[in-house]
């Protein structure tokens, strides 16, 4: 009952493929669900099994996991998820406590270098050869030598400790001929913290770099300290945008570590309140783009009819940001056919109104002005460089946790994913305005056949030592959740991935080389959340020609990045 | 706020500029780690269905232009003297609002180790809007509140 409530097939096809790419490691292998393959490799052979994996084109890295075994155990484990549809691989890498090192994987996979960075910062693990090795979310004044992830940590106290001085204050670059145009952390355009410079020649973006982290709070470590049911609630204030993302991932893997597969009407319900989640993201970021491009009637038309969904959300939920639509083992309120009846009728005035808007952007010839032929990501461009989510879509990349790992009611209720092959700004308008119309046909086939039954199943409050993996499509793009439990009532580790992490790359590679006009509007085109993901350094330096970048010339380019 | 000579011009001009900075309060938005939905109900309150600029105020770019200052969040260590520099380049007089759970006690975030701590930690609020997130109501509210508070109690009625 319990190991196949995610999964679809019962063991993945995919996995035997991964088994006979790393047959030298494989002997050691375990399969703990059905879906997963764990792999014990040597630390220094980690790079050595990644390029057999980038090889082969075996899926994507979707996370680099650090745990902390703890001071007895004194052992650490790096763990490399790669992700292809619903099999996830594992790679775990035993380490010392202190001092370990491993060997970087981001030559294959380029984004490998934020995630290497956060387990440096936070675990103190040495990772050889990392294009970057300065701090990724933590701040600029945080004490060396304090890995705030490690169990016998303390942060706070290594604080207190630290002597009071003045943070540094943010250094103006004055660098011979380049200038630098800074923006943030706070600035009208960014309704979040984000210090980015662009390094301009005349119009013509020249690098581009980001400072992230000023919304950065230690919530995974905060985790560790609460129960289960504690931090359903913690959770689903990583992002407010994404509330019912984080929860309902959250729920979904605790459910499957207890061995409690929710109701099927509780399924249902989270799935709508997901549709409606991602309609008001997709409307509100419509607004946001919109604005960026200088169009704000769009901008105050889509927000005023996204207010709609916002009173179908309170009306179901009694709150219009954070619903608390989950508990542990189910959900807290019901659909009635009242409701259900309002719910349609709100459908049919977005959608008419969704229909208008997608006419706009792709038929307004000022805003195709704006948004056609700019910022395009090919999709090997965008497979490369790992994106996730309506970006990756709108590049033609065919990945939806939806559609692909099927959870919560989606088996039941398929989404149809939505792909577009142009890759440019325009695309990414029409994937998501074609999104709000998939959800809401999804909403209307749920509540035609809402499954009867109770909407909450009995939880343990303790949990036997397990892990597993949950993973959950955001309106932004795959969240990935690893989850540890110890026999208590706490979680031993929480990690999060979120996508706007994933999707930094490709938007500073695409601002190299595009005019500094454009690049409000290509940071608005990946949609992103800072309280998401807020870590990260990128630096982009221009490369030889960076708007006619071939797959061997991109590979090529990485490595040398790597070299210098 | 008003020069100490004795001049017969001063009544009128304190009543002026008391009608004018109560009519059109200039704000500016600064998110000091909050988890942003307090951020996309102050942008939801600044468009039509509810529309902030009924009162005069104004969502605009630069803190010299700020009469207030709009804070959404608990304080992390990284933002914090970013907070403050954003509150030292608005010119006096200038009000702050602290706006969510987080910006007034830290909230869910309370005790995480990048956390500093709520708003008046770091710099002197002059409104307080509860809630997690406040609704856009409550946010009309805590702002018409406080530039009802700006008038003098003769002006009041």
């Amino acid at each position: 009952m319990t190991t196949s409530v995610q999964t679809g097939t019962p063991t993945d096809p995919a996995l035997g493929r991964a088994e006979t790419i790393l047959a030298r490691w494989a002997p050691v292998a375990s399969r703990p669900e059905p879906n997963r393959l764990d792999v014990p490799v040597p630390a220094e052979d980690v790079a050595q099994a990644a390029q057999a994996l980038g090889r082969e084109r075996w899926g994507y890295l979707a996370a680099i996991t650090g745990l902390d075994h703890g001071p007895e155990a004194d052992r650490l484990e790096a763990l490399y998820h790669f992700c292809s549809g619903a099999a996830v691989l594992t790679l775990r890498a035993l380490l010392p406590r202190h001092g370990g090192t491993v060997p970087s994987v981001a030559e294959t996979f380029p984004l490998a270098m934020f995630f290497e960075r956060e387990l440096s910062e936070m675990f103190g693990v040495t990772v050889a050869g990392t294009p970057d090795p300065s701090r990724l979310f933590l701040p600029d004044d945080w004490p060396t030598g304090v890995y705030p992830l490690l169990k016998d940590v303390n942060p706070q106290a290594a604080l207190a400790a630290q002597s009071e001085t003045a943070p540094p204050r943010l250094q103006g670059k004055s660098d011979g001929d380049r200038f630098i145009v800074p923006i943030g952390p706070q600035h009208p355009a960014l309704k979040e913290p984000g210090h980015f410079a662009f390094e301009v020649d005349g119009e013509v973006v020249k690098g581009a770099s980001v400072r992230l982290g000023y919304v950065h709070r230690g919530i995974e470590k905060a985790c560790e300290g609460q129960t289960w049911v504690q931090n359903l609630y913690l959770l689903e204030r990583v992002c407010g945008i994404c509330s019912h993302t984080h929860a309902t991932c959250y729920a979904l893997g605790v459910e499957r570590l207890a061995g409690v597969e929710a109701p099927p009407r509780a399924q249902a319900i989270r799935v709508i309140l997901g549709c409606l989640e991602r309609i008001h993201s997709h409307l509100l970021w419509l607004g946001v783009a919109a604005h960026e491009a200088g169009f704000e009637t769009l901008f105050m038309y889509s927000w005023r009819d996204r207010e709609t969904i916002m009173d179908l959300l309170e009306q179901l939920s009694g709150n219009r940001v954070n619903y608390s639509c989950n508990v542990l083992g189910g959900v807290k309120f019901d659909i009635s056919a009242e409701q259900a009846q309002a719910i349609r009728r709100a459908l049919d005035f977005v959608e008419e109104r969704t229909r208008h808007y997608l006419e706009v952007v792709s038929t307004d010839t000022l805003f195709l002005g704006r948004t056609q032929g700019i910022g395009v990501l090919s999709r090997q461009e965008a497979e490369y460089l790992g994106t996730v989510g309506p970006t990756a879509r709108a590049s033609g990349v065919p990945i939806d946790i939806r559609v692909t790992h099927p959870y919560a009611a989606y088996r039941a209720f398929p989404a149809e994913m939505v792909l577009d092959t142009a890759g440019d700004l325009t695309a990414r308008f029409v994937v998501r305005m074609k999104e709000v119309f998939e959800s809401g046909r999804v909403i209307r086939s749920i509540l035609d056949n809402l499954p009867a039954g109770d909407l909450t199943v009995k939880m343990p409050r303790r949990i036997k030592p397990a892990e597993t993996i949950s993973r959950y499509e955001a309106p932004r793009g795959e969240v990935f959740y690893f989850l540890r439990s110890n026999g208590s009532d706490t979680p031993e580790r929480v990690h999060i991935r979120t996508p706007s992490l994933c999707n930094w790359t490709s938007v500073l590679t695409k601002a190299v080389g595009a005019q500094l006009a454009d690049v409000p509007l290509l940071l608005a085109g990946m949609d992103p959340c800072f309280s998401c993901n807020d870590r990260t350094v990128v630096i982009t330096r221009p490369r030889r020609d960076p708007q006619v970048l071939s797959w061997e010339a991109l590979r090529s380019a990485a490595r040398q990045d790597r070299r210098r | 706020m008003t020069t100490q000579l004795e001049h017969p011009w001063q009544a009128a001009l304190d009543k002026v500029k008391t009608w004018a900075r109560v009519n059109s309060p200039w704000a500016i938005h600064f998110n000091t780690g909050s988890c942003n939905g307090c951020d996309i109900e102050i942008v939801a309150t600044l468009t039509p269905r509810y529309d902030l600029e009924r009162f005069g105020v104004k969502l605009q770019g630069s803190p010299r232009h700020a009469d207030l200052l709009i804070c959404t969040g608990p304080v992390t260590r990284q933002a914090r003297d970013r907070l403050i520099r954003v509150y030292e380049q608005m010119p006096d007089p200038k009000f702050v609002v602290a706006v969510g759970s987080c910006a007034i006690s830290g909230g869910a975030f309370r005790g995480c180790y990048n956390v500093v701590g709520h708003i008046d930690k770091v710099i002197p609020v002059h409104a307080y809007i509860p809630g997690c997130p406040p609704r856009p109501e409550a946010i009309i509210d805590g702002v018409v509140k406080l530039l009802g508070s700006l008038q003098p109690p003769a002006a009041k009625n």
